[in-house]
């Protein structure tokens, strides 16, 4: 169970990481205001930004499921199993 | 559970079963009283019922007890330290290499900006500083205000500080753990996700919710996170305290 933390939780960091830099450079207009990392990105104007625009909904995303895979989804399934085998084997 | 069943003499963590003592080991009031020696002795007991169970556990124990008090400081310690701070610090200069915040205007010391902040440790009472939306208008007053809105703040962080003030002699501490005392800890959640709302209250114009909305979130969160906090230990506090009864079941009185 620690495992699964540990995890998730670099996921989620990790993860997050990447994003916030993406994010910075990308949806943020100003560090000045409440839009910061969440104002739409600009039309890219090269490979490289349309590839990190890209991105950065995909490292978000990353860090959210993922986290909750290793903490919820999983975990959860186990307990199931264990349920299911536990049931079959008193009936 | 009985796959972790080992000999009974080597278990010290109360075990999985067998809560209730057996009746003929629950000493009856009568043989208490011929007790002469009465909780010196109880005491003498427990301390040996512990320590035989410890000598039991580093017989079976393969582990070799060296004459160490712990790791030396050189290679062991320093090592670890230097790769902990070696991360956080290449961790800032990433983060300052690829978010550089943009240099604004120098300020200028002839006008107040339009937003004034305290020092992050100090949003807590600058957010009680801004409950003026709370403060009622009274009918009696054609909907005047009893208190201004800024003796309004200032008594909203006397009340604060004053039930800060006041826990020492509501409750001593005497838990070793949240789960002892789940009234308490979930207390004391509540009070730590309330200086978080309430600091996040400061700095209202940077949120982007509406103020009715960060209001009730200032003050519904810590409720919630209180309940969620008294049912989970509540839930846990039963396997712990009957691990605890198990071993102090002398103490109990007897049927």
């Amino acid at each position: 169970m620690a495992d699964e933390f540990i995890k998730g939780f670099g996921i989620l960091t990790g993860a997050g990481l990447v994003w916030m830099v993406l994010a910075g450079w990308y949806q943020t207009p100003s560090f000045f205001m409440t839009n910061q990392l969440i104002a739409p990105p600009p039309e890219p104007g090269n490979v490289f930004d349309a590839i990190s625009i890209f991105l950065i909904d995909i490292f978000l995303w990353t860090a959210i499921l993922g986290a909750l895979t290793f903490w919820l989804l999983i975990p959860a399934g186990r307990e199931a199993a264990a349920a299911l085998e536990e049931r079959r084997e008193s009936s | 559970m009985s796959e972790n069943e080992t000999t009974d003499d080597a278990r010290t963590d109360g075990g999985e079963t067998g809560i209730v003592a057996p009746d003929d080991e629950v000493p009856t009031w009568s043989e208490r009283k011929e007790r002469k020696a009465g909780l010196s002795r109880l005491t003498y007991e427990y301390f040996e019922r512990s320590r035989r169970e410890d000598q039991d556990l580093r017989n079976e124990s393969d582990y070799v007890e060296r004459d160490v008090l712990g790791f030396p400081t050189w290679p062991h310690e320093i090592i670890r330290n230097l790769s902990i701070s070696m991360f956080f610090v290449g961790m800032i200069v990433l983060i300052a290499a690829a978010l550089p915040p943009s240099l604004e205007a120098p300020a200028d010391p002839s006008s107040t900006p339009e937003i004034i902040l305290p020092d992050w440790y100090l949003y807590w009472s600058f957010g009680l500083l801004k409950l003026n939306p709370l403060n009622p208008g009274l009918a009696v007053l054609d909907g005047g205000k009893l208190l201004s809105d800024q003796l309004y703040g200032v008594l909203a962080n006397v009340v604060v500080v004053g039930a800060v003030a006041l826990l020492p002699y509501l409750n001593k501490g005497s838990a070793r753990r949240p789960v002892e005392q789940p009234f308490w800890a979930s207390i004391g959640v509540g009070g730590a996700v309330f200086s978080i709302t309430i600091a996040a209250l400061a700095v209202q114009n940077l949120i982007p919710l509406p103020l009715p909305l960060q209001l009730n979130i200032v003050f519904v969160f810590p409720v919630v996170a209180g309940i969620i906090t008294y049912a989970v230990l509540k839930t846990m506090r039963e396997g712990y305290m009957y691990g605890l009864n198990r071993r102090y079941y002398m103490l109990r009185p007897p049927k």
